[in-house]
Parts: structure tokens; C-alpha cells; sequence
């Protein structure tokens, strides 16, 4: 099993820096107009040595689109993380340390956010603030908030019962301190795992979104819409969805494999 | 008793809380309701009069006491693009999406629960590489994707199952059922894949607990330990864990639904989020959020039901 | 009479990440008809391992007996390998012809189940009962355990059971099919003294109403005295000594086990002396010779605690309103003198930890006052009762808990100077260091974390912390009792030195009654919330007058095989709820003197 564990970290972390790695230097690799140049002779090409994951309807090449699709897909998907953690976790943390009143009201309000299923509040968003990616970053940010809060709130509600933030507190150290030195580097590591495992669904989400239509607009490339256009010429060109579908999965199944080796790591409860 | 009254009046608390979010999140909304419906080209004098009867220029307060006031006494507006009143397209809509959910959640659970005691029990071993690999790819993939992959299979290639559309139970209820299949399947088999990960987790909690070493030491079969002494508490947790994953149902539907030309209410859902069809959005929003607190909320008393220690406590 | 159990030779060894690890080698004993026989040892002698092969139930745990034999009698008279026998065999044996409890009663039976269910479900198993007659027997294993209501018993769930009874179900079920043997692996560990002396007294009627033979586990050498006829005495997965129980204690052979049995404190040794005295260690006897006769200090006041109450709120209903109150401190009075150390004894829930923190005002009284070298510590706000804080420190129970993983032990230590400005730079770091030495930490512990030391020495980490402000009074809340025995007496012969150099005054937290008597001055007795009986240690333990001291001193096991104390069927009475409706006001604590500076609560 540590052989299982080990193996499955390194895939996880292979797999990652392969898709950072792409996201990041194949757009400047690439030529500008690579992927949205036309190739009319062949539209619908099934994977060629000239179009190695093929073409789509309109003749544009799968791979390049794949490449600038991972990119658009990781810079929404750690914003929207980011911003979810920037929010949530003041909210946990004061929540969780402070409790009484403080955490009454604010985990009222978080529950009742969690009543929203994350996708329908990001698709809400998303159409109220017009689809762009800067609002899919908004709208996913938001909807996966309370989700954090609630779960570092729980840790720092752990945490603050923990004999060395009382030994703290009755050594004279004042709460701002206590929740700086003492809570906050234990409950990291839960942030850290729930944070790589929020980008996996991040990433989902905004497959989500633009195979909706309410994320990611055209001509801008993303997974989600590819495969949202490959949806009518499935019996022709299978590979349309294949290959971004895969690629999707690929990224998430890095993300899910690394947050669990993390977790395995990081997470004192789980040894 | 007073158990029961602390959580009626907890659930209109959230109730309450719900419609304010939803009020919020819709109501930020910069685009113009009247000019949707009038188009762009409208005269100015009419555009205002409609917003004047829609109550546009109302305050949001009062816009908001007239939303939640219609809602109290049965009155939930109409949709502006289907023009009808929206209890009744709600109405309508809700079996069909009702129908996919249940289905997709007996599909999952059937599989999931004896994948997880297995890997649970063989902890370690290759039986729990194979389950927890598989799991893990499962919840990797977009169940949207799921969904494209059941379409060319099953509907195109083998031409087994229908791939879009919806028949009303009353008219062919097996039709319903061979309509709402491929889509329950895709649901289910995500959803599969998280709840497989959560009764692992939960049962190796469970078999290495005191009592598990105590019905050992009885000598009864391993057997009995397994099926008996720790499902029998690891069942909680996972209903509970899959009651919680109502929400995330209720979020894929709206894709699964709009994929497979399914019209319950994910579908609704997403026509009113597409056509930004104000007042069926908040509706439906508002709908799907109270289905899923409820749900918890079932769910929850259901577990005091399951469970001795809260049953009594 | 031939042995029912013969272990020879045996090995056993756990598959790690690392390579296979040794539990257990050339482990090798027999058990007679009839016999007690007590395998003692610290925390990883491997005396569970052992337990564990002899059921191979050390299976479940990843281990894997490599070598010996595990000869036991069947009730047929032939003899079975259990280091050989097939899961069909174990099965017949396991829970039929070899009982077994454990040491946690409040996990130990399967939540969702009945308790007739647990019960009967062996005996249908086993001796092919149908459910009338198994549930006949169940309920006469019940009352053969002295349940009280037995039968209402059976239709409750555990969880409706208080630990003292579960563990009395757990041990009706390890004896539903008249075992031969019934291994017992650290049976009371988790129970009060009063609760442990129970169980023990019935595991010893069981044995001589039925013949049985008892393989008993434990790490407490009291219990061992009390229960033993021969002793298995282990170390680090060997065998030190193996003698009858009057062998190992009054001639041990090996210097482990002498040193084992020096550090155990008996009850009752400290008869006729008034001061306290270092706990016994082999090999620091020059340090003992040096402890001065005690200083003639002008008793002079430091801690003056009176009328202190603390209620905790039971919160219910949708708006989390107070439905009732936990009275977890009632009505506490006593002064604590400079120097001196004052213990506040009782078992769990009786409110000593939530009295202790409550002086601090790490969890705030509901009234009362207290005072600490003229100041009312009550009545301080925020910023001044932080900077009365330097004057009281505490050292808490978990050392593994009590320390954040994530920062450096010399950070740690150094946090309380610097919370109160009282040195920095080099002078901060030469007080770190100063502080490392006092507690005999060696000075490469300075960088390291808290996760590469042993649970002593993070004590002696957490005792430094505590030094670090120069506090008058440290409230010690059972700070040893996670420590194996030898530990335990280091640390606490190091918190008694350090009380002689720095005139500390110690409010020492405990249930253990034969530590305190060594070391404390003054003994107060809590029982629900009160205090019960206070006074000078002598005193309270020679002429012990409220009856809840009386029946805790009884209870407690004496480490001398020569003064056994539980023969006969035990029962204390238990402990009731300290829970009140809001509004109730309990009568206010009113003592009589019996002896100079002895108070004893007026029923």
C-alpha cells in the first residue's frame, strides 16, 4: 500500500507539472493564430500525423485548442480557488476560534448557502453577471466559499480546544497572536488538501459552466465548451469529445491523486 | 416532542434565509427584465409602464415582500418565457427530475456500498488498489462527460435506450423509466464513485474500533463482523453522506437534464438561466435550494431512526 | 495439574513500511488451572501482543506469529497449536473455550446492538441455543455480574450504560460460555479507582466460583500486587523475570523490575510522616541523600480560594438557550500556602480540572473569589488579568497535546518571555538555555520539534514553558499520569526540586492517591463539584472521616501482594448527576474542623 501511495503521489505529481507545463509554455510555443486557423480541407479530421488530436467542425486543431483550453481552464480554476480560501477563511477561522455568537450567525448564513448546490449558485452568478471569464472566476469563487468556511471552521474549532492554545492563552498570549503562531499553522495543512481538492472541482465546475454556455465564451478555448460542441457530430467524430473530455479528467485525476498523497501527509488524523 | 418543534421551526428559519439569498444573488442582476421581454426595439413609454406593473421600480424591499408574499399565499408568478404560471411548470417538471434523482441515488448506493466494504475490509491489499483506483478515476471525470459517453454507446451504437427526451409516467411509465436510464446512470456512477471513497473511509474507521475486536474475540465468522457488526454502523454515515450529496445531484441535473433533453427541472432551470427569465429563476432557485435543505433534513431524521444513540439521547 | 497454557518461544512480528518489526521474541510462560497470571510491562513491552497471539487476533492488527508454539488445552483434554490452527478451529475457541475483555468498556460494545443481542449472539453461536434459552442465560450472566435491573438491561443499547456496567457486560460476555481461560488486557486502565476496584474484585470471584484461569495484562504493578499469583514482567517484547507475585516484589532479581518496583509509590507508606518526599529511583539515591531536610518557611499565603462556582450552561432548543447547568465547581474554598504543594483528589467528572482552570480563569467562574498574592484575580479585566497571567502557569495532562507540532521547542519556551517583554536577543536566548538546563533537557532540543521527543521529556518541555515567567503558583493537571511509572517519577521528583529552589506552590490536579500522598502538603477531596473533606496530607490519609474519602482510599490498590483488599464482591456507590435545573441553588459548603487545619463537609 506504501508502494500503491507512493506510486499514486508521483503520478499525481507527474501528471500535474505535465499540465502546468503545458498550460503555461505551449501557448507561447504555439503559433498565435494555430488555433483558430481553419484548415477547410479538413474539417471533422480524425487524429493525423498533420493534426495529431484531430480537427473540429470548423477544421480548427484539437490540440492546440486542448493546450490553450488547459491554460484558460487552471487560470480559472486557481483564481476561483484562491478566492474562495481569501473568504473563507477569515470566516472559518474567527468562526471557529472565536464561537458564541459570532459563530452562530455567521454558520447560519454558511448553511444556509449550503441548502444552494454549488453548481446551480455558479450558474446563477455566472448568468445574473453576464458569462465571461472573469465572472465564471466570481461565480465559482463564491459558490465554493461556504463550502471551505465550513470545513476550516471546523478545524480551528479543533484546533482551539487543542491544551496548547490554552497553554498559550495562559501564558499571556493575546488572541490575534494565539490565532497567528498557534491555530493557523495547524489548520494549513487541512487548507492546503481541501485547497487542491476544491481545484479539481473547480476545474469540473467550469467544464460545467461552459458546456452550459454560462462560462467561458467562444472563440476563447476551453474544454468545457469543446466538448459542448462536439455534442452533435458524436457518431462522426468522436475524437472531438475524447480529447478534451480526457484532458479534463487527466488534470482532475493529477489534482485528486496529489490532494490524497497530501492528505495521507499532512492530515495528522488520517495516519 | 419539543425535539421535533425546535427543528419545524429551524427549518422556516432556513426557509426564510433561503429566499433572502436567492433574492440577493438574483437581484444583482444588471440586465433589464422589461426590455427582455419587449425587446430592445420597444417604445420607452411602454417599457416603463411594464416596469411600473411588474414593480420594478418598487423599492427591493417591497419588490421583495411582493415575491415572498405571492409565494406564502400560492401566487409564484408566471414565466415570462414560456408564459404560464410557474407552480404549475414546477409541477410538472418536478416528477420527471424526482424520478432520475432516486434512481440515480439507488444506482449509486447498490454499488457503492458493497465496492467500499470490500476495499474496506481487504485494506491495503490489491482489491483495494483496484476499488480505490477506480473510485478515484470515476470521481475525475465530468459526469457530463459520463453522460456523452452513455449517448454514443448506448443510444447511437447499441440503440438500447433513447438519447433525449421524456414521457409522461402517466401516459408510459415504462417509457419514463427507459427515458430516465441513461441519464441516471451517468448521475449515478459519479455520484458512485464518491459515496465508494466515503464507505471505505467510514468502515476502516469502523473495523478497527474496540467492539469489531470484541465480536473476534466472540468468534463469530468474519463474515458476521463484516456484514453485521460494522455495516451495521457504518450504514449512518454513508446515508448520511449521501443525503448530503442531494445538492450536488440537484447542481449535475441541471447539466444532465439539458444534456439528455430531459425536461424536469434542471432543464427549466437552465432554459430560465439562459433566457434570464427573472422570476422563474428565482422560483426554481428558491425550489431546488428548499428540496435540498428538506432532503437534509429527512435524511437527518431518518439517521435518529437508524441510529440508538440519538434515537434515546 | 497439567497447564492449560503453554507458550514457548514465541516471535511475532508487524510488516511495516520499513521492513518487518519485531512485537514480541522468545516470549515463553505456562498458565495453570485456576491461576492468575499477570504479564506486566510500560507501554511497548509487547504484553498486548501477547494476549493478542494467544487469541490470534494479532492478525487483525497486521502482525504474524513467525515462531513458537501456543499449546492450549481444549475443553475435550486434546491439545491445540493455536499458532497453527485454522480460522474454523480459532473460531470454535475464540469466545467459547478462551474469554477475553479489553480496556476500553466505552467502545468495547457495538453501539447500534441491544445488549441481549451482544449477548446471546455467542452463546446461539457457540453452545446452539435458541433465543428463549440464550436469552435466559444472558440474563443470568447479568445478575451473576451484579447488574442491577437486569432485566431491563438487555433491551438497552450501550450507550445508556455507564462505563463501570459496560465493562461489566463486556466481562458477562467474555464469560457467556464458561471459558477455561479468560484474558484480561488492561481491564480497569480507563475506569475510576472505585469502578476498578469492582471489576477487579469480580473478575476474582468469577475465577473462584468457576475454576477458570486468568491471564491478566496490565502496566500498573498496584494491580498486579493485588491480583497476581505469579508474574510475567516484560521489556521492550522480552521477558525480564517471571516469578510468583511474592517473588517478583519482595526478592526481584533483575535490576528492570527492581527499578520498576522502587518508582511505584504504596499507599500507606507515608504513615507517620508529615512532609513529602521524592518518589523512589534506582540509581538516584545521591540525589535523594541531597534533598534538604524542608526549609523552615514562614507559612505565609499565596492562592485564596473562596466560595469559587462554576456552572457550565446546557444549551438546547433552536435558539441554543440554557436549559440547564453542569455545576462543576460548588461552593470551593482553601488557601494554598507559598511553597507548598496542594492536591485536589476525586474521580472523573467530580469538577478538579474545572476547578483548577477556573483559579486561572482559562474557563471563567459564575463567582467567588480568588486571590494570588493580594489581588483578586476575579475581578481583573482582559489587559490586567493578562498581566497577572506571569504569576500562574499551568502544565497540562497530554504532552503530546499540550505543545504545537508546528514550532520549535525553544520558541515554545521562549513565547511566554516574550509575551511579556521580560528579555530579548541574546538575553532571551540565554534564558531559553538557562531554562532547557533547569528541566535537564539537553540543549540540542533547542531547535528540534515536539514530535521527535518522548512523552517525558515533553513534559519537561511544557514545565519549562511554565518556569519561563517566573510564576508563583503552577496548577498541574494530572501532568503525570500519561507517563509510564519510572517516568513519571522523574518528573515528578523534578517538579519537587524545583519547588525547594524557586518556593513554587503547586495546585497538583490528580486521581492518583498513592502519588499524592507522596508529595502533596494539604488534600482536598472533591466529590461532586466540593470539596469534601481538606486538610494537611497525614491527616486526610491516616484519619480519613467523610465517608467518599473513606470508600476512595479503601478502593484504592496497595502495591504489596501481602495487603490484598478485594476478595469479596464490591460496590460503591455511584456517582450522581452534577447536572441541575437553572435556578437551583444548592445549599452552601459548611465544614466542621476535627483536627487542626482539617475541614470535613457537614452532610
Amino acid at each position: 500500500m506504501k508502494r500503491f501511495k507512493t506510486t499514486k503521489g508521483l503520478i499525481g505529481i507527474v501528471l500535474l507539472l505535465a499540465i502546468l507545463l503545458v498550460a503555461i509554455l505551449g501557448p507561447m510555443l504555439i503559433p498565435a493564430d494555430a488555433s483558430t486557423a481553419m484548415d477547410m480541407h479538413a474539417r471533422r479530421s480524425p487524429p493525423t500525423w498533420v493534426h495529431p488530436f484531430g480537427t473540429d467542425q470548423l477544421g480548427r486543431d484539437m490540440m492546440f485548442r486542448v493546450i490553450l483550453g488547459a491554460r484558460t481552464s487552471l487560470e480559472i480554476a486557481v483564481s476561483a480557488v484562491v478566492m474562495s480560501v481569501v473568504l473563507g477563511l477569515p470566516l472559518g477561522l474567527i468562526s471557529g476560534y472565536f464561537g458564541g455568537f459570532i459563530d452562530n450567525v455567521l454558520m447560519r448564513l454558511v448553511d444556509t448557502l449550503l441548502a444552494f448546490p454549488a453548481l446551480l449558485l455558479a450558474l446563477t452568478i455566472s448568468a445574473v453577471l453576464g458569462p465571461n471569464i472573469q465572472n465564471t472566476i466570481i461565480a465559482i469563487g463564491v459558490a465554493f466559499t461556504p463550502y471551505l468556511a465550513r470545513i476550516i471552521r471546523g478545524e480551528a474549532l479543533r484546533v482551539a480546544q487543542m491544551p496548547y492554545v490554552e497553554a498559550a492563552r495562559s501564558s499571556g498570549t493575546t488572541d490575534i497572536m494565539i490565532m497567528i503562531r498557534h491555530v493557523l499553522p495547524n489548520i494549513l495543512p487541512a487548507v492546503i488538501v481541501q485547497g487542491t481538492i476544491s481545484l479539481a472541482f473547480a476545474i469540473l465546475a467550469e467544464a460545467g459552466l461552459s458546456f452550459l454556455g454560462l462560462g467561458t465564451q467562444p472563440p476563447a478555448a476551453s474544454w468545457g465548451l469543446m466538448i459542448q460542441a462536439s455534442r452533435d457530430q458524436l457518431d462522426i467524430a468522436p475524437w472531438t469529445a475524447l480529447v478534451p473530455g480526457l484532458a479534463v479528467a487527466l488534470t482532475v485525476l493529477g489534482l485528486n491523486m496529489f490532494g490524497d498523497v497530501l492528505r495521507d501527509i499532512l492530515d495528522p488524523r488520517a495516519k | 416532542m419539543t425535539y421535533i418543534i425546535n427543528r419545524l421551526l429551524s427549518v422556516i428559519l432556513t426557509l426564510f434565509l433561503i429566499t433572502l439569498v436567492t433574492f440577493a444573488v438574483t437581484n444583482i442582476l444588471p440586465g433589464d427584465v422589461a426590455m427582455m421581454i419587449m425587446g430592445t426595439q420597444s417604445n420607452p413609454e411602454a417599457l416603463s409602464g411594464l416596469r411600473q406593473s411588474l414593480g420594478l421600480n418598487d423599492p427591493l424591499l417591497v419588490q421583495y415582500g411582493h415575491w415572498v408574499g405571492g409565494m406564502v399565499s400560492g401566487n409564484w408568478g408566471n414565466s415570462l418565457i414560456f408564459k404560464k404560471p410557474i407552480l404549475e411548470l414546477l409541477s410538472q417538471k418536478a416528477v420527471a427530475s424526482a424520478i432520475i434523482v432516486i434512481m440515480s441515488m439507488m444506482i449509486a448506493l447498490a454499488l457503492a456500498i458493497p465496492l467500499g466494504v470490500w476495499a474496506a475490509v481487504h485494506r491495503d491489499r490489491w482489491q483495494d488498489t483496484v476499488s480505490s483506483s477506480s473510485a478515484l478515476l470515476g470521481v475525475s471525470l465530468p459526469d457530463f462527460f459520463w453522460g456523452i459517453v452513455m449517448i454514443l454507446v448506448f443510444a447511437r451504437w447499441l440503440g438500447w435506450f433513447p438519447s433525449s427526451g421524456f414521457v409522461e409516467p402517466s401516459v408510459n411509465f415504462w417509457g419514463t423509466l427507459q427515458h430516465a436510464f441513461l441519464p441516471s446512470l451517468a448521475l449515478g456512477l459519479g455520484l458512485m464513485a464518491h459515496l465508494t471513497r466515503m464507505t471505505r473511509s467510514t468502515m476502516t474507521g469502523i473495523l478497527s474500533q474496540e467492539f469489531i475486536r470484541v465480536a473476534r474475540a466472540k468468534g463469530l465468522a468474519e463474515r458476521t463482523v463484516v456484514w453485521r457488526y460494522a455495516l451495521a454502523n457504518a450504514i449512518g454515515p454513508v446515508i448520511t453522506i449521501a443525503g448530503l450529496q442531494i445538492g450536488y445531484l440537484f447542481g449535475s441535473i441541471i447539466v444532465m437534464e439539458s444534456l439528455f433533453g430531459y425536461t424536469g427541472m434542471g432543464w427549466l432551470t437552465y432554459q430560465a438561466l439562459l433566457n434570464r427569465d427573472l422570476p422563474l429563476i428565482q422560483d426554481t432557485v428558491f425550489v431546488i435550494a428548499a428540496v435540498v435543505m428538506l432532503t437534509n433534513l429527512a435524511v437527518d431524521l431518518l439517521y435518529i431512526v437508524i441510529d440508538p444513540r440519538i434515537r434515546l439521547g | 495439574m497439567k497447564d492449560i497454557v503453554s507458550v514457548d518461544h514465541l516471535r511475532v512480528e508487524f510488516a511495516t513500511d520499513s521492513g518487518p518489526v519485531v512485537g514480541v521474541e522468545d516470549v515463553s510462560f505456562t498458565i495453570a488451572p485456576g491461576e492468575t497470571l499477570c504479564v506486566v510491562g510500560e507501554s511497548g513491552s509487547g504484553k498486548s501482543v501477547t494476549s493478542l497471539s494467544l487469541m490470534r487476533l494479532v492478525e487483525f492488527g497486521g502482525g504474524t506469529i513467525t515462531a513458537g508454539t501456543l499449546n492450549f488445552i481444549r475443553a475435550d483434554g486434546s491439545t491445540l497449536n493455536v499458532a497453527a490452527a485454522t480460522p474454523e478451529v480459532m473460531g470454535q475457541v475464540r469466545g467459547n473455550e478462551i474469554g477475553m475483555i479489553f480496556q476500553e468498556p466505552m467502545t468495547a460494545l457495538n453501539p447500534v446492538f441491544t445488549i441481549e443481542r451482544q449477548l446471546t449472539d455467542g452463546l446461539m453461536l457457540h453452545k446452539g441455543l435458541d433465543q428463549a434459552a440464550a436469552t435466559a442465560r444472558a440474563l443470568e450472566l447479568l445478575r451473576s455480574v451484579r447488574i442491577p435491573e437486569p432485566e431491563r438491561r438487555l433491551k438497552q443499547y450501550p450507550h445508556e450504560l455507564s462505563g463501570g456496567m459496560r465493562q461489566r457486560v463486556v466481562i458477562a460476555m467474555a464469560m457467556a460460555c464458561e471459558p477455561k481461560l479468560l484474558i484480561a488486557d488492561e481491564p480497569t486502565t480507563a475506569l475510576d479507582v472505585t469502578i476498578q476496584a469492582e471489576i477487579l474484585a469480580l473478575i476474582n470471584r468469577l475465577k473462584r466460583d468457576t475454576g477458570m484461569a486468568v491471564l491478566f495484562i496490565t502496566h500498573d504493578m498496584a494491580v498486579v500486587a493485588q491480583m497476581a499469583d505469579r508474574v510475567v514482567v516484560m521489556y521492550r517484547g522480552r521477558i525480564v523475570e517471571t516469578g510468583t507475585v511474592q517473588q517478583i516484589f519482595e526478592a526481584p532479581r533483575e535490576d528492570y523490575t527492581k527499578a520498576l518496583l522502587a518508582a511505584v509509590p504504596k499507599l500507606g507508606e507515608m504513615k507517620g510522616k508529615s512532609a513529602p518526599e521524592r518518589m523512589r529511583l534506582i540509581g538516584d539515591e545521591a540525589a535523594r541523600a541531597a534533598q534538604a531536610a524542608p526549609k523552615a518557611r514562614k507559612r505565609e499565603v499565596l492562592l485564596d480560594v473562596r466560595n469559587l462556582t462554576t456552572r457550565f450552561p446546557v444549551k438546547g432548543g433552536i435558539l441554543r438557550r440554557t436549559v440547564a447547568q453542569v455545576h462543576a465547581v460548588e461552593d470551593v474554598s482553601f488557601t494554598l500556602n507559598v511553597g507548598e504543594t496542594l492536591a485536589l483528589v476525586g474521580e472523573s467528572g467530580c469538577g478538579k480540572s474545572s476547578c483548577g482552570r477556573s483559579i486561572l480563569r482559562l474557563i471563567e467562574p459564575t463567582s467567588g473569589e480568588v486571590w494570588i498574592g493580594g489581588r483578586d484575580i476575579g475581578n481583573l479585566n482582559r489587559h490586567h488579568l493578562r498581566k497577572a497571567r506571569a504569576d500562574m502557569q499551568m502544565v497540562f495532562q497530554d504532552p503530546f497535546a499540550s505543545l504545537n507540532p508546528y514550532r520549535r521547542l525553544k520558541d515554545q519556551v521562549a513565547e511566554p518571555i516574550q509575551n511579556f517583554n521580560l528579555a530579548s536577543g541574546a538575553e532571551l536566548e540565554a534564558r531559553v538555555l538557562q531554562l532547557f538546563d533547569r528541566v535537564r533537557l539537553p540543549r540540542e532540543f533547542l531547535n528540534r520539534y515536539p514530535h521527535e521527543l518522548s512523552g517525558g521529556q515533553r513534559q519537561r518541555v511544557a514545565i519549562a514553558r511554565a518556569l519561563a515567567v517566573n510564576p508563583k503558583l503552577i496548577v498541574a493537571d494530572e501532568a503525570v499520569s500519561a507517563l509510564d511509572v519510572s517516568v513519571q517519577a522523574q518528573v515528578l521528583n523534578l517538579m519537587m526540586e524545583l519547588q525547594e529552589d524557586l518556593g513554587l506552590s503547586y495546585l497538583l490536579i490528580s486521581h492518583d492517591m498513592a502519588v499524592v500522598e507522596r508529595v502533596a502538603h494539604q488534600v482536598g477531596v472533591m466529590y461532586l463539584g466540593r470539596i469534601v473533606e481538606i486538610g494537611p496530607r497525614a491527616a486526610v490519609f491516616d484519619n480519613p472521616s467523610h465517608p467518599y474519602t473513606k470508600s476512595l482510599l479503601s478502593a484504592v490498590p496497595i502495591a504489596d501482594p501481602s495487603k490484598r483488599r478485594f476478595a469479596d464482591d464490591l460496590s460503591f456507590k455511584p456517582i450522581t448527576s452534577p447536572i441541575f435545573p437553572l435556578g437551583h441553588q444548592p445549599a452552601p459548603s459548611v465544614y466542621d474542623q476535627i483536627a487542626p487545619g482539617h475541614f470535613v463537609l457537614r452532610a
